[in-house]
């Protein structure tokens, strides 16, 4: 997919934005104090205002030149992240083997390719090893299955 | 004498089978991590951080570090064979190394490099042993102002020299602090941006953000674009293992000198292995009688800049250990795990730990001496670990991150966390924002910020404490200076790339 942005603008603004959230936060909910005794709101209300001022200084140099765009993937960070979250989904309530069958079929579609046998192959060895490391090995409390109903 | 016992107390240490077990896997972890491009020292470091917690600080440290060292040793295996670099610090010994390989002396240019990399290391453990407790001792007299200087200019170098762009990697430096802020207040006990998350009381999770920014970023970027290695059997056949004389007598000096610029670069902060290999190649090929061998299989020309990432390697330990200061983003990871661990970083800790500290030291003896013995015989083997296709690989390692995540607090939260900072990584990496400042500002952020408070309050809320004080207003000036040369050659940097940078990613 491409998208008609420019990066450095893009960047520049993001920063401002950031840093405008910080120091607001800052600002409004903690207590900023005096230089010789600095409440917890002084140091991040500072660091904010750097932000800002460090994004407006992205973005005020791309103004002289050309626009240029970018392609941005779409389908690799929907899958791989995709995965990490069925993984958080599925921990608690189902157990570490689910989890970890969720991460692999979630994550391999990134591939846009449907490899029945490697994911098959996968998760039945990483459902062994896993276990035997973080169980057998380290000790580490996990259930392997769980049944939330 | 003190120092020979202290040595002997190292070594005592190291050598107990317990650590001994782990440096060894440490480095056999970081050699296959070296060998396999797209796994990043930075991701397997967190990735087997919560595998650590159970250990002993000490034994955690000397793991984790055998992992740091021992990829630079398996980087250059990549590098040989294949021509393609297992860490950025092995880049430059692709173009002597691979033709050499492609001459059939695939086999001596690997024994030879696995000898520069003893070779720097050595120089560099010395080096280590010798300084860091002296700038500890006289570091004992430093106070807030002094430290605060440390860290901002630590966090400057790190921030403009490694990275293209001065205000990209200093946003990202600020951006990390804030992220370092995220939890209670150590001093008021005020809870900050947590937005309303009670899990986030003790703050965001060091390993989390290493896996999401370092190891998911890395795999999005990867996926569907890495390829399983195509290894021409031709160069894979190692007949002769033994250099000649002639290369033994072209090797003797390029080491030496390639130990003396690593050793200097591994110190300073921003700089690092990638920088020193780069440089000692360049002075290599600047002095030599015949420039037009290199690159056309120079045996200067891979020793050179093995000695020089290995030697700075090693002495990128001296101010991390020394002052608590790291200067690279990895550095920043071993000093937060002596945090979990409980263990304040600083000057006082090599006579505090001294278990810690020489057992550590000596600790990279031993482990340098594994990584000669598993490189040389076991050369087939890493290079077989090259033909693992990615879309095996990648799901695996997430599987690892997933559950490294969880393990380390018991709650998804932890993966939440990972998912995260996955999103933001890919938004870095979108945006062209570097990652290594981001790490260093999340550990150095509430150490900096409680040190600033400190020194203001001694210095009754006059900001000029930080430039009166002799030391502290030497190293601010340093830092000034730092700042100006790396938005100077950070712009000529710009010029260069500008007419090259518009599309490099794809769906």
């Amino acid at each position: 997919m491409e998208i008609s942005l420019d990066r450095d603008r893009v960047g520049g603004l993001s920063l401002i934005a950031l840093g405008v959230l910080a120091t607001y936060v800052a600002i409004t909910w903690y207590p900023l104090g005096t230089p010789q005794r600095m409440g917890p709101g002084m140091f991040p209300a500072g660091l904010g205002i750097l932000l800002v001022f460090l994004g407006a200084l992205q973005f005020l140099l791309t103004l002289g030149r050309p626009v240029s765009s970018f392609k941005i993937r779409v389908y690799s960070p929907l899958f791989i992240l995709g995965g990490i979250a069925a993984f958080a989904l599925m921990i608690v309530p189902f157990g570490l083997v689910p989890a970890i069958a969720g991460v692999i079929v979630v994550s391999s579609m990134a591939e846009l390719r449907f490899r029945i046998f490697d994911i098959t192959l996968l998760i039945v060895g990483l459902s062994l090893l896993a276990p035997f490391i973080f169980s057998f090995c380290l000790g580490l409390p996990i259930d392997l299955f769980s049944w939330p109903f | 004498m003190d120092f020979f016992q202290n040595l002997m107390l190292g070594l005592n240490v190291a050598l107990s089978l317990n650590n001994l077990f782990y440096c060894f896997l440490g480095v056999l972890i970081g050699t296959v991590v070296g060998v396999i491009p797209g796994l990043g020292v930075l991701a397997a470091i967190s990735m087997l951080f919560p595998m650590t917690f159970g250990l002993e600080p000490t034994t955690a440290l000397i793991m984790l570090a055998g992992i740091w060292y021992g990829t630079t040793y398996g980087g250059s295996t990549a590098s040989i064979l294949l021509n393609l670099p297992g860490t950025p610090a092995n880049a430059i010994t692709c173009l002597d190394g691979f033709a050499m390989a492609k001459q059939g002396r695939g086999a001596v240019a690997l024994f030879m490099t696995t000898i520069a990399s003893f070779f720097g290391a050595t120089v560099g453990i010395i080096l280590l042993t010798l300084f860091t407790p002296v700038i500890a001792e006289y570091a004992l007299n430093f106070r807030s102002a002094e430290y605060f200087s440390l860290m901002l200019m630590g966090l400057v170098a790190a921030s403009t020299i490694s990275s293209g762009s001065a205000i990209r990697g200093f946003a990202m430096v600020i951006l990390g602090i804030l992220i370092g802020l995220v939890g209670m207040d150590s001093q008021t006990s005020t809870l900050r941006y947590t937005f309303g998350v009670l899990g986030l009381l003790e703050g965001v999770s060091l390993i989390a953000l290493a896996m999401g920014v370092f190891g998911v970023a890395e795999i999005i970027m990867s996926v569907r674009r890495v390829r399983a290695a195509d290894i021409d059997p031709e160069t894979l056949k190692l007949r002769a293992i033994w250099p000649t004389r002639d290369d033994v007598n072209r090797s003797w000096f390029p080491m030496v000198r390639g130990s003396s610029i690593g050793s200097f670069f591994g110190t300073l902060p921003g700089t690092g292995p990638s920088i020193a290999a780069f440089l000692s190649y360049a002075i290599e090929k600047r002095i030599s009688r015949s420039p037009k061998r290199f690159g056309n299989g120079a045996i200067e020309g891979i020793m050179a800049p093995e000695a020089a990432n290995n030697a700075a390697d090693q002495t990128a330990f001296i101010p991390t250990l020394s002052l608590g200061v790291p200067g690279s983003a990895t550095m920043a990871l071993m000093l937060g795990v002596l945090m979990i661990h409980g263990i304040a970083p600083g000057p006082s800790m090599i006579t505090d730990q001294p278990e810690l500290f020489w057992g550590l030291i000596m600790s990279f003896w031993i482990g340098n001496i594994f990584l000669l013995v598993l490189n040389i015989p076991l050369i087939g083997l890493w290079v077989r670990l090259l033909t693992i296709p990615y879309h095996i690989l990648y799901p695996a390692v997430l599987v690892f991150i997933c559950i490294g995540a969880y393990t380390s607090g018991f709650s998804e939260l932890y993966v939440w966390m990972v998912f995260f900072f996955g999103v933001l990584g890919f938004l870095m990496r979108v945006l062209d924002f570097p990652g290594a400042p981001l790490l260093l500002g999340f550990v150095l952020g509430p150490l900096m910020e409680e040190h600033f408070r400190r020194a203001m309050l001694l210095s009754r809320g006059d900001f000029m404490t930080f430039f009166d004080r002799p030391i502290s207003g030497a190293i601010m000036a340093l830092t000034g200076l730092i700042l100006v040369w790396g938005i100077w050659s950070g712009q000529t940097y710009k010029n260069k790339t500008a007419q090259n940078e518009s599309s490099n990613d794809s769906t």
